[in-house]
């Protein structure tokens, strides 16, 4: 973030504070031996456009992000799942991503899918996160904010989006070419596609730490 | 310096050393980290977080301490504070928030705590020779560095009037930064000395307290409340230099104008028109002045046995003297020429107020009292030393320019006079000096000309 850009946020009135509703998942919570909690290995905060918000990502995402040895945890943004809607467009729910990556013990990747990842590339430019992941982007600024503190960057669609003139759009803009994965944009939160880009983002994020 | 182990120095390599975990040695280890380099920070204490830890043997914190900066206004620009939190977090708040800044971005791993540095040397051209104090018993340790960061604050050498007689007083006299335990006040008959954001503040711990209050001050002092037009002062007041310049004047002015009758009421108002001055940002005060639980005074002239006696003759017997007469910024490890420290003043004359004037490789972050939260502006000034001591290394042209235009900016900045007493040597205008690290970052940030 440039300076100019905060000191004009600093004068901006600040989006009213919401309750938000988390879930999150420790390697610990898993009862799994083999599974360690591994200090080197950055923790993973999600956010997905879907209306479920937080809770979709219970049914496989956190589990599975916990057997790597990451804190994994997801945040409803105001209006989602348990959060209250309150008022506010894009910028506030950068602002609720921003407020749940700082309560996440330590620097952490942030993943958004769909308009979660428009929210995850406003708030990467005010947090400098350990690595930015968007899932099937929608709604991404033309110009999204240079990420702070330079974090790798992964771009990962479905196979039927890859001609999207969005989807390219949001790649030149970040300079990378995205990853596809078999399945559908919608149906990224259980099933074989959901298993695909989960192990295409981890290994990702294994190779990155 | 014989008295140094002979042991060889550790030689760090490309390593910087930053000096002092406080809130801006945090920002610098953290944004020296995010930009490549390897850091050491030394701290002299045994826990981090500087002036707002308690239990940092020295912390200056007096009971009930507040921010006087509202939180949008203090926070570090990339990691706010939770918005939850009052608009003017506690010190305990404070605490909390640095210590999970260290934790969220592993920075304790970086820090050596019980480590004072007692001396720093150049050698090697631009490289830096460190002694770390002896702990009991021990050798002293000697390592290089290729840069050294100071972040050592300027809240701890007490700055004490004397006066005739204080010698021989027969109550007792606490620095502000001795008081600690608030029930030091209970039942006394105290007399604060001292009209910064320290004095305002202990008067008014006093007058809900002590058995009487008297506030002695020199001269008028600018204040604010903590709210203005419904909004955090410094937030309304920051905003309004988001407006065009001809509006800017008039809406200031109709912003201020309440509080200013209300001063000048109270007999408290400075002389002229607000300056950079520091402001005196409390909301209480004047409240208790205006119910005479807070007594104004003038000068003291000397004390007397029991007594304390005023310039204008007046006398009062207060058991306890609290002297909220502000700091010194002291300087023990590098040599006072590093930092433009010259004659008699304890204050240093840096470029742009954080690079030694001699040293390419030496910096100080922190040295500002910019009226205005302190720590957004040492995180701008750690990313714009980051980023020189990158450019110094990848682009030497580019890094010589670069000293023109620091050099420039500081002679701009000493042709200002700096507020009317010693203290505001320190003193900045927020606004301008903003300006001025947003140029020099713009300049540093360049793509380097193919
Ligand atoms: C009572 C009070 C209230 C304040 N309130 C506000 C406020 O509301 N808002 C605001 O923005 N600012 C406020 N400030 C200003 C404050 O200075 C900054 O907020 C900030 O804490 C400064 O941090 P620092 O790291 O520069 O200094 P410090 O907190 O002083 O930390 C310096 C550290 O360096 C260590 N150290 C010193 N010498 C050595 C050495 N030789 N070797 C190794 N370590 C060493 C010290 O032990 C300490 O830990 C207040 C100051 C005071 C005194
Ligand atoms: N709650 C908070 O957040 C908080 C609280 C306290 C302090 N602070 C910060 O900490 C810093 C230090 O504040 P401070 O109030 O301790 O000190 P300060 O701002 O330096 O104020 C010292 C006061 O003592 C007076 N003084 C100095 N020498 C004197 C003398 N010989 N005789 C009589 N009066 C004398 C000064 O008067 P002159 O103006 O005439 O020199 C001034 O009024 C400031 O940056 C302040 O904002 C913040």
């Amino acid at each position: 973030m440039s300076l100019a850009a905060w000191v004009r946020r600093a004068r901006t009135p600040a989006p009213a504070p919401v309750k938000r509703e988390y879930a999150f998942f420790e390697p610990a919570d898993l009862f799994d031996m083999d599974v360690k909690d591994d200090p080197e290995a950055s923790p993973v905060l999600c956010c997905t456009g879907d209306p479920a918000g937080a809770s979709a990502f219970n049914a496989l995402w956190l589990k599975r992000i916990a057997t790597t040895g990451r804190y994994a945890a997801a945040v409803s943004v105001r209006g989602q799942g348990g959060t209250p809607a309150a008022e506010g467009g894009l910028e506030a729910r950068a602002h609720d991503l921003v407020q749940a990556a700082v309560t996440v013990p330590r620097q952490t990747v942030l993943i958004g899918h769909k308009e979660g990842a428009a929210w995850a590339a406003l708030a990467a430019g005010r947090y400098p996160a350990a690595g930015l992941v968007l899932v099937s982007p929608q709604k991404v600024p033309k110009q999204p904010p240079t990420p702070v503190g330079g974090p790798p960057v992964l771009i990962v669609v479905a196979e039927s989006e890859t001609q999207s003139k969005e989807v390219q759009a949001v790649a030149a803009a970040y300079g990378t070419a995205p990853l596809t994965f078999a399945g559908s944009p919608d149906d990224v939160f259980k099933g074989a596609g959901a298993e695909g880009l989960l192990d295409a983002i981890l290994s990702w994020l294994a190779r990155k730490d | 310096m014989q008295e140094y182990s002979s042991q060889a120095a550790y030689d760090r390599g490309e390593a910087v050393c930053v000096i002092g975990a406080g809130a801006s040695g945090l920002i610098a280890v953290k944004n020296l980290r995010e930009n490549g380099f390897e850091v050491d920070c030394y701290e002299r204490d045994t826990v981090l977080g500087g002036l707002w830890n308690p239990q940092n043997q020295h912390s200056p914190l007096y009971p009930n301490t507040h921010l006087v900066t509202s939180r949008s206004q203090t926070e570090i620009p990339d990691f706010p504070m939770p918005d939850d939190w009052p608009d003017y977090p506690s010190a305990a708040q404070m605490l909390a928030y640095l210590t999970s800044y260290a934790k969220h971005f592993g920075l304790s791993e970086h820090i050596w705590y019980g480590s004072e540095i007692s001396h720093v040397e150049p050698v090697e051209g631009s490289r830096f020779e460190v002694v770390v104090k002896p702990a009991a018993g021990n050798a002293a340790r000697r390592l290089r560095y290729a840069a050294v960061i100071i972040a050592t604050g300027h809240h701890w050498a007490p700055n004490l009037p004397s006066y005739p007689g204080l010698d021989q007083f027969r109550g007792t006299v606490l620095h502000s930064s001795q008081l600690k335990d608030p029930s030091r006040l209970r039942g006394k008959h105290v007399l604060v000395v001292g009209g910064g954001n320290s004095g305002a503040d202990i008067a008014c711990e006093a007058a809900v307290n002590a058995a009487s209050c008297v506030h002695s001050v020199r001269r008028g002092s600018w204040h604010l409340p903590k709210y203005l037009g419904g909004e955090p002062a410094d937030y309304a007041l920051a905003r309004l230099n988001s407006r065009p310049k001809y509006l800017r004047r008039f809406l200031t002015d109709r912003l201020l104008k309440g509080p200013a009758r209300l001063a000048a009421r109270m007999g408290v108002a400075a002389d002229g028109s607000p300056s950079e001055e520091e402001p005196v940002r409390n909301g209480r005060y004047m409240e208790h002045v205006g119910d005479g639980s807070i007594q104004r005074r003038g000068e003291i002239a000397r004390f007397d046995g029991f007594d304390a006696v005023f310039v204008d003759g007046s006398e009062m017997r207060p058991d306890l003297v609290v002297l909220a007469t502000g700091y010194r910024p002291k300087f023990t490890s590098v040599e006072p020429r590093l930092l433009g420290i010259e004659g008699d003043s304890p204050y240093p004359k840096l470029y742009a107020r954080m690079f030694s004037p001699r040293m390419e490789t030496l910096a100080v972050a922190g040295l500002v009292e910019p009226g205005v939260g302190v720590l957004p502006i040492v995180h701008w000034q750690t990313h714009a030393i980051a980023h020189w001591l990158l450019v110094r290394k990848s682009d030497p042209e580019r890094a010589a320019n670069f000293r023109l235009q620091v050099r420039s900016e500081a002679e701009q900045d000493t042709a200002r006079p700096a507020g009317s007493s010693p203290r505001h040597q320190l003193a900045v205008d927020a606004e301008e000096y903003l300006a001025s690290l947003g140029r020099i970052i713009d300049t540093l940030e360049q793509e380097p000309a193919k």
